[in-house]
């Protein structure tokens, strides 16, 4: 209820956090370049592999390569901008090992708010924009996307970072109680780069599995789905209660693992 | 002889960056160095079996030294001679008789328990069984070590590590232990106990025992002869007590007055150290030490006196200022 | 000599004590690998084939290069940056062992641990997924495979060690390791087989060390290779192997004489 009122007060910290990190990372410059370059590496790189198996196949489960392209694309929007803002949850080990930890919960900042936002880093921008960029070619090319279609990819999208963010906050609340925070945050980014394909790639049962249960697909695929028209009303009205589900229960698992934390000495 | 340094010189060459942006880029395309003398021109021999203490302030060149001796720098001038080798050549048969212990430099296996480090040792270094049960059995009782052998590295006290830590780096009988500030961050306990230890080891072992430090009571306990280096350079190399009687020629008088005492009269008495009511130390020459005590209580209304030796860190310190005076 | 024995086994003691740890990062392995095979396996339905694959030939290149990667590319030597970086180096330094020694013992203490658990994943997917799986029958094939993957394990060995001794000039190692992996993903062959890129671009990854880490062993397994083929890809893997050796030596005896000089 007060957070409501003070949201500007925390757009202002999360900038002011921002901008130190970001300081922070020209530190080494040399490391700030190859670390980009190595990313956009990857992004064209693995373009150029799509682009090779289309070509010689013409289609990937009946996907054509722009709409393969898209696919790609809208993962990587997503898993960059889960990890621009959510950059800190990556240095989250450290401070558990050091015993930060321990001073976040003394400052008069919701500690979640501190873990998930306290460090986002400027070198994430880069591929940030140039996937948003590639959206925009890749929704042109496809083609005879009406206006709805595009506001129902862009608000799945939100949701689908709604889904990061959760995920995000189980690997934390794991983190307190387990201390082990590196391999269930690298989990869910094998699990999400499952989405770097359409998910009809997969069979079920696992199909299903990443479509309810980790919700991988809901979070990537469907929005790229809905912009050409493949997705029914009820699969997008399901993709945003399932969203909405993931973060109510993600936050609720939070509050219960730092009430375990705070109740032990560590 | 065992070690015998000659001339020895080490100079770094240390990049000058300045600060910012700019000075990160000037300093990718253009570097300046400079010069820093660590270990300037010094020379001393040691014997087999000394137990010998290198003082200094930090950054004096004590670490470089041991550094250089024990075959990790090279030197940038002079000669080395350990156990008739050049450390520098790092010989295999050089290497199995000497040890280095630097505090921060962990070579335990973090995960596994101690003993299996020292069995990795005993490998490396090509111990005997016999030999190695023998100096096994030996190290474990003199350290008290027998309950921490078999858990794992990272569920030990520090004290317990750096105990541990100690053992593994000795498990082959080295002739020469170079121990670089082996009491740091003990606490005092531990560094009373570990000082003990390094006593026996030297008669037991007949080892010849460099250490550094800052700590005055490990130089205090241990050494006979203490080396002190400044800026590079040699103060001093010689007896403690020698050091005593050269710079420090005089004890220290603590006296507590029973009633209030008018500081000008103290003045004539001698020396004085601090005076804060009721307490008085006043540094006293050797010779003069009977009648000023004597004076002292006949004098004033006095409730205790002690008769001390100057500390060592006082000497020292002495040694350093007049040092620095000199250079000026 | 005993010793390296010693240390082999260490490392695998070592490996136990954070089985959790090491059990996610495999499961995260699996999860990799059943990305990339069940997109071949969409995209290679029985009876279709892709320049030369079938989807038989497709999932056992998939499968094969995933049970190879735990014996070629499972190397630690990239820490060798860490411990330069943190003076750990000296510990080394003041024994009598030496330090290449040191860490391929380490890394074969790894890649039995991982080759295990590689093969118990594989038979896993063998159970549940029932891949079409391609057996070689002939014994030359196989001979010339096995020794294809020694020379892929020094080469890998000796690149990997070459990244950590960047430690020596920079206390940047985690970004150009970065990129390395980013470029190894891509071009040592764990995601698709390099005969499907266009001919000009294949023509010059054959001449690169990375297209014989995973690649070119498979192909040979395969039985894709002509004879001379072979004899032309070991050449090139032999030549890298001791290339890349020479390098590792010269850049290690230039960095030690650096690293002496300024003692960290």
């Amino acid at each position: 209820m007060e957070d409501k009122i003070n949201l500007s007060k925390y757009v202002k910290l999360w900038w002011m956090m921002t901008s130190m990190v970001s300081q922070n990372a020209f530190v080494s410059r040399f490391g700030a370049v190859l670390f980009v370059l190595g990313k956009l590496i990857r992004f064209v790189f693995f373009l150029f592999f799509l682009l090779i198996i289309v070509s010689r196949t013409q289609a990937i489960v009946g996907y054509t390569l722009w709409q393969v392209i898209l696919f790609y694309i809208t993962f990587n929007f997503i898993d960059s901008l889960a990890q621009f803002f959510l950059r800190e949850v990556y240095r989250f080990r450290s401070y558990v090992v050091t015993g930060d930890f321990d001073y976040f919960l003394t400052k008069p900042i919701p500690v979640l708010f501190r873990l998930l936002f306290g460090g986002s880093d400027v070198l994430d921008i880069p591929i940030m924009l140039l996937s948003a960029g590639f959206i925009t070619v890749a929704l042109s090319k496809i083609g005879s996307i009406s206006p709805a279609e595009i506001f129902i990819y862009f608000a799945l999208l939100i949701n689908g970072f709604l889904i990061a963010l959760a995920f995000h906050v189980f690997v934390l609340s794991i983190g307190i109680l387990t201390s082990e925070v590196d391999n269930t945050l690298w989990l869910f980014r094998d699990l999400t780069q499952m989405g770097r394909f359409p998910i009809d790639i997969y069979q079920n049962p696992l199909r299903s599995v990443i479509t309810f249960i980790i919700p991988v697909g809901v979070m990537v695929t469907f929005p790229a789905k809905a912009a050409m028209g493949l997705l029914s009303a009820q699969s997008v009205i399901f993709a945003f209660i399932i969203g909405i589900f993931f973060l109510f229960i993600s936050y609720k698992f939070w509050n219960f693992s730092l009430k375990r934390y705070t109740s032990a000495s560590s | 002889m065992t070690i015998s340094v000659s001339h020895l010189s080490k100079h770094f060459q240390v990049h000058q960056k300045e600060p910012g942006v700019i000075g990160s880029l000037k300093s990718l395309v253009l570097r300046k160095y400079e010069t820093v003398k660590a270990v300037s021109d010094i020379s001393f021999k040691i014997n087999e079996g000394e137990l010998i203490g290198f003082i200094g302030p930090n950054g004096a060149g004590k670490t470089t030294t041991l550094k250089c001796l024990s075959g990790l720098l090279y030197p940038t001038n002079g000669k080395i001679s350990v156990l008739g080798f050049n450390p520098y050549d790092r010989k295999i048969e050089f290497l199995k008789k000497i040890a280095l212990v630097m505090g921060q430099k962990n070579q335990l296996w973090w995960d596994l328990p101690p003993i299996d480090t020292f069995l990795l040792n005993k490998e490396i270094y090509g111990i005997e069984n016999e030999k190695y049960n023998i100096v096994f059995e030996e190290l474990t009782k003199l350290l008290d070590a027998k309950d921490i052998l078999k858990v794992p590295v990272k569920k030990l006290s520090l004290g317990q590590r750096m105990k541990m830590e100690l053992m593994a780096s000795i498990i082959h009988s080295p002739k020469v232990l170079f121990l670089d500030e082996p009491t740091i961050g003990l606490d005092v306990l531990m560094q009373k106990k570990l000082r003990e230890f390094l006593k026996e080891y030297n008669i037991r072992f007949k080892a010849t025992i460099i250490l550094t430090s800052h700590y005055m009571a490990d130089v205090e306990q241990l050494c006979k002869r203490v080396i002190i280096i400044n800026f590079g350079k040699i103060i001093f190399d010689g007896q403690l007590s020698n050091l005593i009687e050269q710079y420090a020629p005089y004890k220290k008088l603590s006296v507590i007055f029973r009633e209030y005492v008018d500081p000008k009269k103290l003045d004539k008495l001698g020396n004085i150290s601090n005076f804060q009511y009721p307490k008085l130390i006043i540094n006293v020459p050797n010779k003069k030490i009977n009648s000023t005590a004597s004076s002292i209580l006949k004098n004033f209304p006095v409730e205790d006196i002690t008769i001390e030796d100057p500390q060592i860190e006082d000497i020292i310190e002495k040694v350093y200022t007049q040092e620095d005076k000199r250079k000026k | 000599m005993k010793k390296y024995y010693i240390i082999a086994r260490n490392t695998w003691d070592e490996m136990l004590t954070y089985r959790v740890s090491f059990v996610m990062w495999r499961i995260r392995n699996i999860i990799q690998l059943l990305t990339i095979y069940f997109l071949w396996q969409v995209i290679l339905p029985p009876g279709k084939t892709l320049l030369g694959y079938s989807q038989s030939l497709m999932l056992t290149y998939i499968l094969g290069t995933s049970l190879i990667d735990s014996v070629v590319l499972s190397s630690r030597t990239y820490a060798v940056g860490e411990e330069i970086n943190s003076g750990n180096l000296m510990n080394f330094l003041l024994r009598p062992i030496n330090y290449f020694l040191y860490w391929f013992s380490k890394d074969i203490g790894d890649k039995a641990m991982n080759i295990c658990f590689s093969i118990a994943e594989l038979t896993l997917i063998f159970i549940i997924l029932r891949p079409p799986f391609f057996i070689q029958t002939n014994p030359f094939y196989i001979l010339f495979f096995v020794f294809s993957v020694i020379l892929s394990l020094f080469i890998y060995f000796f690149l990997n060690f070459l990244l950590g001794l960047i430690g020596f000039w920079s206390p940047e190692v985690w970004a150009p390791r970065f990129i390395f992996i980013t470029l190894l993903g891509f071009f040592a062959g764990s995601l698709f087989p390099l005969d499907i890129l266009p001919k000009t671009i294949y023509e010059i990854l054959r001449f690169l060390p990375f297209t014989y880490l995973l690649y070119f062993p498979l192909k040979i397994y395969l039985g894709q290779l002509s004879f001379l083929q072979i004899a032309s890809g070991l050449a090139i893997s032999i030549f890298w192997t001791f290339a890349i050796y020479f390098i590792v030596k010269a850049t290690w005896q230039k960095g030690l004489k650096s690293y002496t000089a300024y003692g960290r």
